[in-house]
């Protein structure tokens, strides 16, 4: 150990000489300087990075807390977009004026979220259909996306905007 | 005639463009709006109750680990880091739930860093299953609207290749100049004391502790001491005393993680002589370190 004592200088030279012959076997032992010269292990997941950190989860508690966190979020962008996500409409009054639109009129992309093997509804033309295909499903929304249907009404508030153009009046827009 | 397939699981790379690193313009946008991605306080005193400084550390060994093991694009833990600070610096977080929050923001940043990103099972895996899937996925969510769905932060290694091709350095030492540089940011990333600083500091300190370290200023006058701490502070307009006591506090870090990993060896080979058969493996263990690794003197 005596042989490393930091000493503080400008020059930083000689400092690092003096650790430079001991510092290899050391490297690898270290926390976090051993990863990064090591350059990680080989092989699929569940080398030595794998562990609990801070003991179990209390899952009840994590999704009481996601649902209060999301519901405040909606009640903020309620506010902040003067619509009512929930009920899907505007709020009477504000600075931000909806305007329905058919929904033919609107690219794809805003139509109602299909989920899974449900139809796609006929009729919106090839060209659509293409867009759609382009368009990469997010995995959230092919997985347990049933089982959390309520849930997932509140949480994707983008697909609230569907079908509707905003026109801001004075406020600058994601103020 | 047959047809072959010859992509393989190599990464394919752009060229570094020279209109990008070669305007100063860049760096000056990097420069000008670096400060906007930092946390807003010091979160330990004044937001979080339950999570202390040793556990943000814990958390952040983890998921360097895990970024290395997954060898994710050397980006992709620093920027997971700098959501890890931002969420934590207006969100009150229960200790429990860091590991699951390190896990988001490494998702997050991998989806925005990489051509092949980190998937939600594999990073529930890495916390040993204690989370699931669908809890990070939706957690992602809360983390993006704190994060108010600013992603693209700057990060120390966006200022790596501004800095060093502004400086006379020779050409057969810029990858090892760099390999370095790249593991100083990723120290000062799992340490909080540099959460507050802005990238560039970060960035020029570590330039400066790798040309040090590697000792290339002993052949170049412009390289010496002071010279190149008023070269690097210039490049990127920071000031010359900042600079120092930066690049000081990075040796330090260094340093300390060194004398940490001096403990654990030395804990190690305790283990090892109550135990002959690990002390086989563990010898197995070294001689297949890489050749090359040995050579990297810090």
């Amino acid at each position: 150990m005596s042989e490393c004592v930091w000493v503080h200088t400008h020059t930083h030279t000689n400092t690092f000489s003096l650790i430079q012959a001991e510092l290899m076997c050391v490297m690898m032992s270290s926390p976090v300087l051993g990863t990064l010269c090591r350059g990680g292990v080989e092989g699929g997941v569940g080398g030595s990075a794998r562990r609990c950190l801070f003991g179990s989860v209390d899952h009840e508690e994590l999704q009481r807390d996601y649902t209060l966190l999301m519901r405040a979020e909606l009640q903020d962008a309620s506010r902040r977009w003067n619509f009512d996500f929930i009920a899907n409409k505007p709020h009477v009054g504000g600075d931000i004026e909806w305007v329905v639109l058919p929904e033919a009129r609107v690219p794809s992309l805003y139509h109602d979220c299909t989920v899974g093997p449900v139809p796609r509804p006929k009729g919106a033309g090839p060209a659509s259909d293409l867009e759609e295909d382009d368009v990469p499903k997010t995995p959230e929304r092919c997985e347990g996306a049933e089982k959390h249907t309520l849930k997932r009404k509140q949480t994707n508030i983008t697909d609230f905007y569907q079908a509707k153009r905003r026109v801001v009046t004075s406020r600058k827009s994601g103020q | 005639m047959e047809l072959y397939c010859l992509e393989t699981d190599t990464v394919v790379r752009a060229r570094p463009d020279p209109n990008l690193l070669g305007d100063d313009r860049v760096l000056q946008s990097l420069l000008t709006i670096e400060e906007r991605f930092l946390p807003q306080c010091s979160y330990f005193k004044c937001v979080q109750k339950d999570i202390q400084p040793f556990m943000r550390r814990m958390v952040a060994t983890w998921m360097l680990e895990v970024c290395e093991e997954q060898k994710c694009e050397e980006e992709v833990f620093p920027l997971a880091m700098n959501y890890l600070d931002r969420f934590l610096a207006v969100m009150p977080t229960r200790k429990c739930n860091l590991q699951l929050l390190g896990a988001v923001c490494m998702f997050l940043a991998s989806k925005l860093k990489e051509t092949r990103p980190l998937t939600a099972e594999k990073l529930c895996i890495y916390t040993d299953n204690s989370i699931r899937p669908q809890e990070l996925l939706e957690w992602e969510l809360v983390v993006l609207g704190k994060l108010k769905w600013n992603l693209a932060a700057v990060t120390p290694n966006d200022f790596i290749e501004h800095i060093v091709k502004r400086l006379p350095l020779p050409e057969d030492k810029l990858d090892l100049i760099r390999k370095h540089v790249q593991t100083f940011i990723a120290l000062c990333a799992t340490e909080f004391n540099f959460a507050m600083h802005p990238p560039s500091m970060i960035a020029t300190g570590s330039v400066g502790a790798a040309i040090c370290g590697l000792q290339l200023n002993s052949t170049n006058h412009a390289l010496w001491g002071d010279n190149l701490t008023e070269l690097l502070a210039k490049i990127t307009n920071t000031e010359v005393d900042l600079l120092k006591a930066c690049q000081e506090q990075i040796e330090r870090v260094l340093m300390n993680s060194l004398r940490e990993g001096r403990r654990q060896q030395h804990k190690q080979q305790q283990q090892d002589q109550n135990n002959p058969r690990n002390k086989a493996l563990n010898d197995q263990d070294q001689s297949s370190t890489p050749t090359d690794v040995r050579d990297i003197n810090l």
